[in-house]
């Protein structure tokens, strides 16, 4: 049945959220050495902070100890992280979707029982997915609606060597690395495709780079990893389909939730200040070529959200495709899509409203531009992300490519 | 119609592209990406332009400057800007003053202050109008005395005793002399009560504040003025008392002081937009993608398509409106083109970032957009653009 109602839980979550940014996260958020696009101080303890209310946790099962969140809620919480802190969301947003992932699906019962104690008993455990490697390309572009592979193989490899994995390669763009005391390393195995291998940070061969300046092209406070023959137990490779770790659009629209938090910000903002700054006799607002601004920035947050929300439901209930109440498009992609367009026009029409102030670094309207501007061209941007769409409106399907094939490379 | 430059706007042209190339791009990121707003500004480059000419040449010729047409004028400012748009702007700021002067000075103002400012290499000039509860009431001011800029200049004997504070003031913390707006009526309109003064770096009672840290556009330097009881002599009155509007009403389109900025920021954006194409235009012939060169896919040939569409088009407007300048033609064409300018540099340099998206964040491509960003305010935002339709009202 079609609902807008969200849950009691849901709704307390959500003010839970908003209420603890504001008071946690905002003003550190706020602070002059924070507002730079390059180099922002981690905000460790802001992390703890979350943790302790039940953040990093968020989405892994009650049973192993989590609050068990579903999707869409997941979302709104991503969301409110972001409109604080974009850093904090991702770093948190990561964290609590590979809990998630990892210990109540891809793990065996011997792998959980190895690693839960250790991520539940300390609120600065973080997780990290390294699956980017420096000039990865996923040739989606060249390879449109053709039988060539889109997922370029990984350079890291891992070799069988007795019980253990030898691991060598780099990895970059690693969310929260400063963070992380797990990784999930995706690598190439053997001949067989990839797969995805736990290594602690304390693992011999492992360096951790931590963000430099060119982080400040991707959120997360992002670093690098260097594999250098890591050798880790042979039990730490998983077992379960990885396949949950590729972004095929099908997934949970928080990287759009996240996105639509740096617009509310802005747009928040704005809204504040055109109704105290007075220009032409009266607070900007009243003109119209301002409130008219406004409104067209709400227009976009909203749409946006409708979007990102019915994808996160969809994500939810699975089911939904298949009665007919929702079409068989990948809603998440479409979402990530409209919301990085839309919001990044939107925050840049919010900056404009503070007149030169807009583009100042002291002031929190440049750091909004340029965090909404990341959303849209990083990874690997729009454009591809039409193609993906484009391919599943034609029900393309690429052939999966031989092993050997793959190995020829 | 008839396009073809003269032998004299050539070779401005060419010697900026020489000097933007050869001089200018080398240093343009290295300064762009200097943490404290104050460093960045290098007056080596300001010097070796000055030389050529850069710095002078909208002086008019009887004056000792080089009296170059407004055509030739927008030619140079794109020129420049190809190699930096901040460093662009830095020069093309003293040609705008250079015009008021020219228009508005007094032969005796002429004497003072042209002759020092054309002798040297290191004189930059300046306005100062934006006060921080004064922006777009400067802009399109309103009836009420009590709107826009609140600089107090009050009368004794032969001195002017000026109060109160500017910001955003361009070359602020570099330039010599300064033309300064103040109220020295205050129970009149802006237009009916402002004074035009000016100022030179030196007086008593001015100092320099802070130089805002902007997201783009780095090397140009923008400050605060405050003046604590500053004194100018009355010597230093441009035009008459309480008739600092006398640049774009009194004496019409003739004097480029409002119309030159106009047409400024769109020739500074047409700049920025050739360095894009030409950027993406490379990154697409030489980049591959699973060995194929970007430039076979469809999508980077219609973003290519679309750059080079709206930097044309941009040209033919910048070049008209030059044109249209130089033989006094009234129109509200360079507020229209400069509005224009704030889409197309926007739109141009966000998809040659686009273009780089996936690889290796590229600092050229991400510098770009932020110098465009600028524009959102000076050039294009709704008070600009709502001023352009006025002059159409006219």
């Amino acid at each position: 049945m079609y609902s807008l109602h969200l849950s009691p839980e849901q709704l307390q979550i959500r003010d839970t959220v908003r209420d603890f940014v504001a008071r946690e996260i905002k003003p550190l958020a706020l602070a002059p050495q924070r507002l730079e696009a390059s180099a922002r101080p981690t905000l460790a303890e802001a992390l703890e902070k979350a943790s302790q209310i039940g953040l990093r946790t968020l989405a892994l099962s009650e049973e192993a100890g989590g609050a068990g969140a579903d999707n869409l809620t997941c979302c709104i919480v991503t969301e409110e992280l972001a409109a604080g802190d974009p850093d904090v969301a991702a770093v948190l947003a990561q964290t609590s979707m590979l809990a998630h992932a990892l210990f109540d699906g891809l793990m065996t019962h011997e792998q959980r029982s190895r690693f839960l104690p250790a991520f539940l008993a300390d609120h600065r455990h973080h997780l990290a997915l390294a699956e980017h490697e420096p000039d990865r390309d996923t040739a989606l572009g060249i390879n449109y609606h053709r039988p060539q592979p889109n997922e370029a193989r990984f350079a890291t490899v891992a070799v069988r060597s007795g019980d253990a994995w030898i691991i060598n390669g780099r990895k970059d763009r690693v969310i929260g690395i400063s963070q992380a005391a797990l990784f999930a390393v995706r690598a190439s195995l053997g001949d067989n495709g990839a797969g995805t291998l736990l290594v602690s940070r304390d693992t011999p061969g492992l360096t951790v780079t931590p963000p430099e300046a060119n982080a400040q092209w991707h959120h997360g406070a992002c670093g690098a990893l260097v594999l250098q023959d890591c050798r880790v137990p042979a039990e730490n490779c998983l077992a379960g389909d990885a396949a949950l770790f590729c972004h095929a659009g099908g997934g949970i629209p928080q990287d759009a939730a996240f996105n639509l938090g740096i617009g509310r910000a802005a747009y928040e903002a704005a809204l504040d200040y055109a109704q105290l700054r007075v220009q032409g006799g009266r607070r900007i607002i009243e003109h119209q070529a301002i409130g008219a601004k406004l409104a067209e920035i709400a227009v976009r947050l909203e749409v946006a959200r409708a979007a990102i929300w019915q994808a996160a439901w969809a994500s939810d209930h699975p089911d939904a495709v298949a009665e007919r109440s929702l079409p068989d498009l990948p809603l998440s992609t479409i979402a990530s899509v409209f919301a990085a367009e839309a919001i990044y026009r939107a925050v840049k029409d919010a900056a404009e409203c503070f007149g030169a102030m807009g583009v100042m670094r002291d002031m929190p309207m440049h750091k909004y531009v340029h965090d909404a501007r990341v959303c849209l061209h990083s990874g690997a941007g729009a454009s591809e992300a039409k193609l993906r769409i484009a391919e599943a409106l034609a029900r393309y399907r690429r052939p999966a490519a031989p092993a050997a094939v793959l190995a020829a490379e | 119609m008839d396009f073809t430059l003269s032998n004299e706007q050539r070779a401005w042209q060419m010697t900026a592209r020489k000097f933007a190339e050869e001089e200018v791009r080398p240093i343009s990121l290295e300064r762009d990406e200097i943490e404290d707003p104050r460093a960045t500004f290098d007056w080596e480059i300001i010097k070796k332009g000055s030389k050529l000419g850069f710095r002078t040449m909208a002086v008019p010729k009887e004056w000792g400057g080089h009296g170059t047409d407004f055509v030739t004028q927008a030619l140079v400012m794109a020129e420049l800007a190809k190699g930096d748009s901040a460093i662009s702007k830095t020069f093309s700021q003293c040609w705008k003053w250079s015009h008021l002067i020219a228009a508005t000075c007094s032969e005796e103002q002429k004497r003072r202050f042209l002759k020092p400012f054309l002798e040297d290499d290191t004189f930059l000039l300046g306005k100062g109008i934006s006060e921080p509860s004064a922006g777009s009431d400067n802009r399109l001011p309103p009836e009420d005395p009590k709107a826009g800029l609140k600089l107090k200049a009050e009368r004794h004997g032969e001195e002017w005793i000026l109060n109160g504070e500017k910001c955003f003031i361009a070359n602020a913390s570099v330039g010599k002399l300064f033309f300064i707006d103040a109220r020295s009526d205050p129970n009149a309109p802006l237009r009916q009560g402002t004074t035009m003064f000016l100022v030179p770096r030196d007086t008593p009672g001015l100092r320099i504040g802070k130089v805002f840290n902007k997201s783009g556009w780095r090397f140009y330097q923008n400050g605060e003025m405050i003046f604590e009881n500053a004194r100018v002599p009355h010597a230093n009155v441009v035009g008459a008392v309480d008739g600092s509007d006398m640049k774009t009403h009194a004496a019409g389109d003739r004097t480029g002081g409002d119309l030159f900025g106009d047409l400024e920021l769109a020739a500074n954006a047409l700049g920025v937009c050739d360095d894009a194409c030409a950027i993406a235009l490379a990154l697409a012939r030489t980049k591959t993608q699973a060995g194929r060169a970007l430039f076979e896919q469809q999508l980077v040939q219609l973003k290519l398509n679309r750059m080079h569409l709206l930097t044309e088009a941009l040209r033919a407007f910048v070049m008209r409106v030059a044109w249209e300048h130089d033989r006094k033609l009234h129109s509200a064409n360079a507020g229209l083109c400069m509005n224009f300018s704030t889409e197309v540099i926007q739109e141009v340099t966000e998809l040659n970032l686009d273009l780089h998206t996936g690889g290796v964040p590229d600092r050229r491509a991400e510098k770009l957009v932020r110098d465009a960003i600028i524009w959102s305010h000076l050039a294009g935002d709704s008070v600009q653009r709502m001023k352009a339709t006025r002059r159409l009202g006219k």
